[in-house]
């Protein structure tokens, strides 16, 4: 129970103080720890727990084959997963390159053209530059490819062989691999992971699309205004927004008055008398004031859009993130004091 | 005036004189309005904690998104499916994921009762050594221990969209009556939202990123929207004492509204000519 309970809200507590009053105590050592040690000491705790995590995955995929529970075909491609990402990260590095050095300078220009080709380079005289100064410098020239197997590697070596003296193949260290291209890792990263990740990302297209029929349905005056609001938006963010008439943002306007008005109002002839006459009367006057040519920016559409966006928004988001800061604050108060303890599980 | 009121007023006024006092040698020099507003934070929550400790009643509006949980949960037991727990994709580090957890303790107590299956996936170790034990203290707490066991919470993996995938896969599969979002989420989280729409579950949600809150709104049953979710655990508890915190921070809501209709107006006549005292060289 100590050791379960006690020693871990300790250990919250005191850190949870230490990093809360770090902040205005001007003693670099706390400061140190609240900025970097704390954090990295977190980083290196999750570090090692992502064994538990990756065992406990592994043992879930495991059991569902052995026990042919539903679906265990997936978890066949889980484990194979697992042991090929492994394989790449620990125990197949590719990542090989080839040096060479000793040229004859009448062989240099075909050698250059050799590599340029290889590496999809469209002058060869950059190539030439680079081995020229490996020369001068009296050291070995790298070539800026990394080849996934050795084979690949030596079957470019035999195109080299007539123009060089040496030629050596070597791969770059272990750890390194993991971030080169040319590693079977970093190819898996690339070509597998990466893409199958953004299909993923490039579902939201389609799910804000149905998200936002529901959201735009007419229910009631929230969903409305919501709707016109996006229109908005929407319209002031291209470029035919700019061209829309001043009589649409006047409609809009008077739609809006109306809108709020609506409750109000009991006779539906009424109502509706309003918005015509309002909409009559908004063009006439426009037209007799001149605004045909000469527009009042209010009721341009980017004109609205800025302002739905630098006000409304910016406030109802900023209410949003002050009742979220104090909940974490609040939240944080209780940890800290240790009244709050769910997280330990009481 | 109250007399516990009158202490931590002079106590307030004790330790801003020492910050004074040592500022520039031992405290950070600049920091003052900062480490006021800590001082007076931490006190208001602290003074109302005590308050609710010594029996003052203290009202609290009911939250329909906190109401529904227990209905959520008898929907699964009634239609004979799962309930699905997704406490976001950030580590122990934040506290929506905390606060999260603390919720998981709430859900998982009702599935002990109600004898329903729970799945927590989850995309961080720490995460789900924390939910196991919040999961186990909760089985024990409905005095179901045997229902309990391990894999209920399992690792996915750490990748955002993988772990997405994952849940959603199953989703699909298992086909859960009951799905909550309680916790940090990003992107994934209209992803997961649609994907619970669309086989039909009853959906809560409720995150510390502002962001993702309308997602939720769209299109999940209920939402707990921006403080809500985090005095989710304490509403939910009961206890005294946490149910005193969420009244401070009312009142430190309300002081916070005083604060910015001060500074408008002080700004404004500053920006006059009225006064020659400007309240932002001190914010």
């Amino acid at each position: 129970m100590f050791l379960k309970r006690h020693v871990p809200l300790l250990i919250v507590i005191g850190v949870g103080l230490l990093t809360l009053f770090g902040h205005f105590i001007q003693y670099k050592s706390i400061q140190d720890f609240v900025n970097n040690d704390a954090m990295q000491w977190f980083d290196i705790i999750a570090s090692f727990a992502i064994f538990l995590g990756a065992l406990n995955m592994l043992k879930l995929q495991v059991i569902k084959i052995i026990k042919k529970q539903k679906n265990w075909q997936y978890s066949i491609l889980a484990v194979a997963g697992f042991a090929f990402v492994i394989f790449a990260g620990f125990f197949y590095r590719g990542a090989n390159f080839i040096t060479i050095s000793g040229f004859e300078n009448d062989k240099l220009p075909e050698l250059s053209s050799i590599i340029a080709e290889e590496l999809n380079e469209d002058s060869p005289y950059f190539i030439q530059t680079k081995i020229l100064a490996s020369q001068t410098e009296n050291t070995e020239y790298e070539i800026d490819k990394r080849f996934l197997t050795a084979g690949a590697a030596k079957r470019f070596m035999e195109k080299l062989t007539p123009y060089v003296e040496n030629i050596n193949l070597e791969a770059k260290i272990w750890g390194s691999h993991v971030l080169m291209e040319g590693s079977l890792f970093y190819w898996i990263f690339f070509y597998i992971k990466t893409p199958l990740e953004l299909a993923m990302f490039s579902l939201l297209a389609f799910f804000v699309a149905s998200a936002s029929y529901r959201a735009f349905r007419i229910r009631n005056f929230e969903a409305t205004l919501l709707l016109i609001a996006g229109i908005i938006l929407m319209l002031g963010r291209v470029p035919i927004g700019g061209l829309i008439p001043w009589w649409v943002g006047s409609t809009i306007f008077i739609l809006g008055i109306c809108a709020i008005a609506a409750p109000f109002i009991r006779g539906r002839k009424i109502l509706v008398g309003m918005v015509g006459g309002g909409i009559i009367f908004s063009i006439i006057m426009g037209t007799l004031m001149g605004w045909n040519q000469n527009p009042p920016s209010i009721f341009s559409i980017p004109v609205i859009q800025d302002w739905i966006f630098a006000y409304p928004t910016v406030a109802g988001s900023r209410a949003l993130k002050i009742g979220i800061g104090l909940g974490i604050v609040a939240t944080s108060f209780r940890i800290i004091i240790g009244l709050d303890r769910s997280f330990l599980g009481e | 005036m109250n007399i516990k009121v009158i202490m931590w007023s002079i106590f307030f006024l004790i330790v801003m004189g020492l910050y004074k006092m040592g500022e520039g040698v031992i405290f950070v020099e600049g920091l003052r309005i900062q480490f006021a507003a800590v001082i007076i934070i931490s006190i208001t929550i602290y003074y109302y904690i005590d308050r609710a400790r010594s029996g003052a009643d203290i009202y609290l509006r009911t939250i329909p998104g906190l109401k529904a949980l227990e209905e959520a949960v008898g929907r699964a037991t009634e239609m004979g499916k799962s309930v699905l727990f997704v406490p976001g994709i950030s580590d122990l580090d934040q506290v929506e994921t905390i606060t999260g957890l603390n919720i998981l303790g709430h859900v998982a107590e009702h599935t002990a009762k109600y004898e329903t299956s729970l799945n927590v996936p989850v995309s961080k170790s720490i995460v789900m050594e924390a939910g196991r034990e919040v999961c186990k203290e909760a089985y024990l707490r409905a005095g179901r221990p045997d229902l309990y066991y391990d894999d209920m919470v399992h690792y996915v993996t750490e990748e955002q969209f993988a772990y997405t995938a994952g849940i959603t896969g199953i989703m699909e599969r298992d086909k859960p009556a009951a799905c909550f979002y309680l916790g940090k989420f990003y992107a994934e989280s209209l992803i997961l939202a649609e994907a619970g729409n669309s086989i039909g579950a009853l959906q809560i949600a409720g995150t510390g990123s502002y962001s993702q809150i309308p997602f939720f709104v769209t299109a999940c049953d209920y939402t707990l929207i921006g403080e809500e979710f985090f005095v989710a655990s304490a509403y939910l508890s009961k206890k005294p004492e946490l149910v005193g915190s969420i009244k401070g921070q009312d009142i430190v809501k309300l002081l916070v509204m005083i604060a910015i209709a001060l500074t408008v107006v002080l700004n404004g006549f500053f920006q006059s000519g009225w006064i020659s005292f400007d309240i932002l060289s001190y914010l």
